[in-house]
C-alpha cells in the first residue's frame, strides 16, 4: 500500500489559458484514480496557488454567466468540498494588494468543512520538498 | 531503466512546445526508458487521425507511429478535452488511447519522474 | 530536494524561479528560454544566471534559433536530447516546467 503526492502548483492566469482549470480538474480526478491502482494504493493532491496564480482564488467570478464554464472558484469549492488540500501563497496576495476577504477559502455553501489555507511561501516549499512529483500549471 | 511520464497540454503546431515533448519521449525511448504520454486540453489534437505533413509545419504524426512500435510509449488523450474540440473515437490515430484524467494521475503513481509541461 | 527545472520562456516566470529552493538544482533552458543563456540586455547577462545552479542549454533549441555553442555564457552547459534524459533520470528527483 503506497500514498503518492502530487503538488500541483498554479501560477499561471485563469481563464486566457486552461492551465489552472486543467490544474484542478486534474487534482480533483485522485477521486477515482483507484479504478487503475493495486487495493491501498493511493494518490494524495495538494494544490497550491503562486504568483500571479493566486488570482485564481478571487470570489465572485462571473465565468459561467459570461462564457458557460464553471469558475475557477467553484473548481476551488469543490476541491476543498472533497477534503483537498489547497494554498494560498500569503506574499503573493499581499503583492497583488488582495484582502483575504476577496478570496474563496471554503465550500460551506455547498456543505465543505475544509478550508483552503493562505501560507508564506516558506510553507509552499515544504510542501513541494515533501511532494513525490511537481506538476507547475 | 525508469518510467518517465509526461503531461502535455500545448497546442500542436501551433506551438513547438509538444514537439519538445514528443522529441524528449523519443530520446528516452531509445534510452531503454518507458515513457507514458499524457495529453489533455489543445494537445489533444495530437491524437487526431490525418495529420498531413506539409514543409513548414511540424509534423508529430510519423514519430509517434515509430514510437508505438517500440512497445515502450504509451499515449493518452484527455477523452473530455478531446471530445469538447470535436475529436471523436473514431478520429483517433490508431495506438492512442482515450481515458479520463484519473489516468494521468494513475501514471505518475507509477513514474520514476513525471514533466508535467502545462499549455501554450 | 534535487530539482531539474526546465525554463521554457525568456520574460515570465523569472520571479517564480527566484524562489525556487534546493539543494541540489538544475537549471534546463529549452524553447525561448535558451536565450536567458545566449543574450545579453543592455551589456547585462540575465540574472537567471546568477542562481545557485547548474545550468544547461538544449542544443537544438540554441540551433534552431541561430546560436551554436560558442554564444552560450561560459556557465552553461550545451546538452542534446539525450543528455537531457540522462540529467532527468540520474540527477533530478523532481521535475518542474516554468
Amino acid at each position: 500500500m503506497a500514498t503518492k503526492r502530487l503538488g500541483f502548483i498554479v501560477k499561471s492566469l485563469p481563464y486566457k489559458t486552461e492551465a489552472s482549470r486543467l490544474a484542478m480538474t486534474h487534482a480533483i480526478a485522485s477521486q477515482t484514480v483507484e479504478i487503475y491502482l493495486e487495493d491501498g494504493d493511493m494518490v494524495e493532491p495538494v494544490v497550491c496557488f503562486i504568483g500571479d496564480g493566486v488570482l485564481n482564488c478571487l470570489k465572485s467570478q462571473q465565468a459561467m454567466k459570461h462564457y458557460g464554464v464553471t469558475s475557477l472558484e467553484q473548481h476551488i469549492k469543490n476541491g476543498l468540498l472533497l477534503d483537498m488540500k489547497l494554498m494560498i501563497c500569503k506574499e503573493d496576495i499581499d503583492r497583488l494588494s488582495i484582502k483575504e476577504n476577496s478570496l474563496v477559502l471554503d465550500a460551506e455553501d455547498i456543505g465543505g468543512e475544509t478550508k483552503a489555507e493562505i501560507v508564506p511561501f516558506s510553507e509552499i516549499q515544504k510542501v513541494m520538498e515533501s511532494m513525490d512529483h511537481l506538476l507547475f500549471c | 531503466m525508469g518510467k518517465l511520464t509526461i503531461g502535455c497540454f500545448a497546442s500542436l503546431v501551433g506551438s513547438l512546445t509538444l514537439d519538445f515533448a514528443v522529441k524528449l519521449s523519443e530520446a528516452a525511448v531509445k534510452k531503454g526508458h518507458k515513457v507514458d504520454f499524457w495529453v489533455s486540453g489543445n494537445a489533444t489534437m495530437l491524437s487526431k487521425k490525418g495529420q498531413k505533413a506539409f514543409k513548414d509545419y511540424s509534423h508529430l504524426a510519423k514519430t509517434l507511429q515509430e514510437l508505438f512500435a517500440t512497445g515502450n510509449f504509451q499515449a493518452t488523450a484527455c477523452e473530455a478535452c478531446a471530445e469538447a474540440r470535436g475529436y471523436h473515437k473514431e478520429d483517433t490515430m490508431e495506438g492512442w488511447k482515450r481515458h479520463s484524467m484519473d489516468w494521468y494521475l494513475a501514471s505518475c503513481f507509477g513514474a520514476d519522474r513525471v514533466l508535467h509541461i502545462g499549455g501554450d | 530536494m534535487k530539482l531539474g527545472v526546465f525554463v521554457s520562456d525568456f520574460r515570465t516566470s523569472v520571479d517564480i524561479l527566484d524562489r525556487l529552493q534546493a539543494e541540489k538544482m538544475g537549471i534546463i533552458f529549452v524553447g525561448n528560454g535558451i536565450y536567458h543563456a545566449t543574450v545579453k540586455e543592455d551589456g547585462k547577462t540575465s540574472p537567471v544566471l546568477e542562481k545557485k545552479a547548474s545550468f544547461y542549454a538544449l542544443t537544438e533549441d540554441l540551433e534552431s534559433r541561430g546560436f551554436s555553442g560558442e554564444s552560450l555564457d561560459s556557465r552553461v552547459k550545451q546538452v542534446t536530447y539525450s543528455d537531457v534524459v540522462d540529467l532527468i533520470f540520474n540527477d533530478y528527483e523532481k521535475l518542474v516546467w516554468l
